[in-house]
């Protein structure tokens, strides 16, 4: 999937970018959930291998 | 009596000015991605004018915080320092690396946004001009649009990491000090290097 938007230029000469590609907001959000889905695990492994 | 219950017992992180600047801009942003993000995904209101203003008020008080950060306050204190590389997981000053980190990253990213919506701010009906749509060629506008939605995209990312480290139960002090502007000496004694963060008592 691509990051950016194009149009065909009206005067020709190929794609014009146009913008972002918004299709990509779910996995710019995936990505914090992921992040701190992953964070919490390690955090959660790291606190219950410490020695007591 | 309980840790921070007596202003003793207290050690300023924040001041007041520090924390409303904080909660102005987190409401800014959060307003900017609503209006940014919902028509995108269907929901179909007035944004534009939403948009814009809060967008300005965001410009300001960026603006606003840069020069307090830069004329009033310790610069460096958020700066990346060779000491932050060599010993990356030693206590810190008031801040650690990946508080440096973030905020290197944020600012990347609002400033981004700001300076591109300040030129499609030329494109919009406002009291102060009437929109000119072709004041930039379409492959300029092309890259200013780029550069906003995936900054503006960017930064959904970053909101949903810095929630979830304000909630996470080990970084509540820090969250409490954006709050209240506090935090207690234990907290500070436990968290961070007074020879690099020398704070100050609660005034």
């Amino acid at each position: 999937m691509s990051l950016f938007r194009y149009a065909n230029s009206i005067y020709g000469g190929g794609d014009t970018l146009i913008g972002a590609n918004y299709q990509l907001l779910p996995w710019f959000a995936l990505a914090g959930v992921a992040f701190a889905i992953a964070h919490a695990i390690f955090k959660a492994v790291v606190v219950a291998e410490k020695p007591r | 009596m309980t840790p921070g219950s007596t202003s003793a017992d207290r050690i300023e992180r924040h001041k007041f000015v520090d924390r409303a600047y904080h909660w102005l801009m987190a409401a800014s942003v959060l307003i900017l991605l609503v209006t940014a993000f919902l028509p995108i995904l269907g929901i179909k209101f007035e944004w534009v004018g939403i948009h814009w203003v809060t967008g300005l008020v965001l410009t300001l008080i960026v603006l606003f915080h840069i020069i307090r950060a830069t004329v009033w306050q310790s610069f460096w204190s958020m700066m990346i320092d060779g000491t932050d590389l060599k010993a990356p997981f030693a206590k810190p000053g008031k801040y650690n690396l990946a508080q440096k980190l973030y905020h290197l990253a944020i600012s990347v990213l609002i400033l981004s946004t700001i300076a591109t919506g300040l030129l499609m701010w030329r494109k919009v009906d406002t009291p102060f001009w009437q929109r000119d749509p072709y004041w930039l060629s379409t492959d300029s506008w092309g890259v200013v649009y780029a550069i906003h939605g995936l900054a503006a995209m960017a930064l959904v990312t970053m909101v949903i990491i810095h929630v979830y480290f304000a909630l996470r139960p080990d970084e509540w002090h820090l969250t409490r000090s954006m709050l209240r502007g506090w935090m207690t000496r234990k907290e500070y004694a436990d968290h961070h290097d007074p020879r690099r963060w020398p704070a100050k008592d609660e005034v």
